[in-house]
């Protein structure tokens, strides 16, 4: 049997929620006072989500809720609601963030249901999605990415390494209008991030 | 005895390090001539997975010669830091081989301190280490499908492996097992995936795929690792030559090819999933600690990672790395992937690269 036919036998593996517990990295919650030595600084009066690598140095005293991550977006453009073309850039990443952006367009997620698309040129797409840490000679290669990019356009940081450095290396120098923290993200908080950039709500 | 390949300044043997670098063939860098040009391909480019370049030269349609362009190199410094802050970062090297980094490393400590691992420890080690090839295997089959169009079958490989990294979630807490394992503890909980091999075993079946996979990329080496030396009929694995795993007491199967072609390559990650479901079944794993004493001393720990041996050399003085060496089998494999391509046209290149599975991260790390 070819698989066109196959696949249509095989019926609907989508998922109509996609958010699924996962313990790390979600939300955490503070679970008892005391002093925490967090090795990228996201514990201080309050937790930060963007600097934090959810190593576990902080359990028991912070504790995960399973709670997808909230991104934060600062800048959404509803022009690519029905159209979201994404140029993925990996500036010097351990490859997870790479592969969980990968799995957005698996069946159970499957970004296309939302307008969301892979591109293999920047020159086609909508937002640069940025990951990892700046590798050494990387710096030209998302600012040249960037420049022939059409505007509007956005800059998408998914991920510790790309937002605050991690304890891998340093961010690249380019603000982001959308951040995705988590280490990596799970492929439910990079969806609900491009859903948002794009204008959209989550479902 | 077995060359594996460079650790520092040591060659790295089954039989434990041998001064100064391993012997290799040298290569020789003929003059093409005459309407011969050069061309990079990369750094950053719709079908690589990760940033990385490649230095082509070619008459046209035949790949000639082939070099690698570094670009995302990083510098992660471990030394001078207490064992479990290196450890943070060593799990951040490579995220789809973080298992196998974080157990090798912590291998080498454990040596390092002469510390006794109890038997649940290695046998969670071991679920962890088949769990994630189980994982990488799928995705590489997967990225040889894309590479192919073939977009069904392609997508079926995504939900089994987003199936796997959801078992892993499930296990160890974390997608990618960071923060599953510390030095005296282990994190994780017994848990199999539900996988439909079948599913995957028939996308072999189809002569278009076969035909671009079949004679791409041969390369048989005495001195290769993993899926590349097992799919040119060499039975090497670090799961057979470990004593610091109980893999004997499992019957591990190894299974091997004879072509040493992308095709036998891609075969072999096919029958190790199955093998790896088959070990993963049987292991019962539970979370355990157990006591260290920190004291002194150097350590090598050796992990059969999914795309073959993976080596760290660790010296400790006063509970901090005093130096630390990695032996990444994407090193290995990125040599053997440079000496197969020259001969292949340009539309050979996906196939043969991605069957593999070299990950740039861990290739282009600068420990300090």
């Amino acid at each position: 049997m070819n698989w066109f036919l196959k696949g249509i036998r095989m019926g609907v593996r989508t998922e109509k929620d996609y958010h699924h517990e996962t313990k790390w990295p979600s939300r955490l919650k503070r679970a008892q006072e005391g002093e925490v030595k967090c090795p990228t600084d996201a514990i201080g009066e309050e937790w930060r989500p963007e600097r934090c690598i959810f190593c576990r140095a902080c359990e028991p005293l912070f504790s995960p809720t399973g709670e997808t991550l909230t991104p934060k977006v600062e800048r959404s453009d509803r022009t690519f609601r029905r159209s979201f073309y994404l140029y993925p850039l990996d500036a010097g990443s351990c490859g997870a963030c790479n592969l969980e952006l990968r799995l957005i367009s698996s069946p159970q997620y499957d970004m296309t249901r939302f307008g969301i698309f892979f591109t293999n040129t920047p020159k086609h797409a909508d937002a640069l999605v940025i990951m990892g840490n700046l590798g050494k000679r990387m710096e030209e290669v998302i600012r040249r990415a960037y420049d022939v990019m059409p505007s509007p356009k956005l800059v998408i940081l998914l991920g510790t390494c790309a937002i605050s450095g991690g304890v891998t290396g340093i961010p690249p120098d380019i603000r982001g209008d959308v951040i995705i923290p988590g280490c990596p993200p799970t492929p439910a908080s990079i969806l609900d991030a491009l859903i948002r950039a794009k204008g959209g709500e989550i479902p | 005895m077995r060359i594996i390949g460079d650790l520092g300044p040591y060659c790295l043997t089954s039989e434990g390090l041998r001064e100064g670098p391993c012997a290799r063939e040298v290569e020789e860098h003929r003059d093409l001539g005459y309407g011969s040009f050069n061309f990079l391909y990369g750094p950053s480019a719709g079908g690589l997975l990760e940033s990385v370049g490649f230095e082509i030269a070619t008459y046209g349609e035949s790949i000639e010669r082939i070099g690698h362009v570094p670009y995302k190199g990083r510098q992660i410094k471990i030394t001078q830091l207490p064992v479990e802050e290196a450890l943070i970062r060593v799990e951040r090297i490579n995220g789809a081989f973080a298992a196998s980094h974080s157990i090798s490393f912590l291998q080498a400590v454990e040596k390092a301190f002469e510390a006794e691992v109890p038997y649940e420890v290695t046998v969670s080690r071991m679920a962890q280490l088949e769990l994630e090839r189980i994982r990488n295997n799928l995705f590489v089959i997967q990225r040889v499908l894309e590479s192919a169009s073939f977009l069904v079958p392609s997508y079926l490989l995504l939900q089994q492996v987003e199936e796997v990294n959801r078992t892993i979630a499930r296990s160890c807490g974390h997608r990618y097992f960071f923060g599953a394992n510390y030095p005296g503890r282990v994190e994780c909980e017994h848990e199999v995936p539900s996988l439909k091999i079948g599913d995957v075993e028939k996308i072999l079946e189809n002569r278009i795929f076969i035909d671009r996979l079949q004679g791409n990329g041969v390369i048989k080496e005495d001195n290769s690792i993993g899926p590349a030396a097992r799919a040119s009929g060499f039975r090497y694995d670090a799961r057979l030559d470990s004593d610091l795993f109980v893999y004997r007491d499992f019957d591990l199967k190894v299974p091997t090819q004879d072509h040493g072609d992308a095709f036998s390559r891609i075969l072999v990650r096919l029958e190790e999933i199955k093998e790896s479901l088959r070990i993963l079944q049987e292991l019962r794993v539970k979370p355990h600690t157990f006591p260290m004493r920190v004291r002194d001393g150097e350590g090598i720990g050796r992990v059969e990672s999914p795309s073959g041996d993976l080596a760290y050399l660790v010296r400790i003085r006063n509970g901090r790395i005093e130096r630390a060496f990695l032996l990444a089998p994407s090193s290995v494999n990125m040599r053997l992937f440079l000496r197969s391509m020259p001969g292949n046209i340009f539309t050979d290149f996906p196939f043969n690269w991605e069957s593999f599975g070299i990950w740039i991260s861990e290739l282009e790390v600068d420990l300090k």
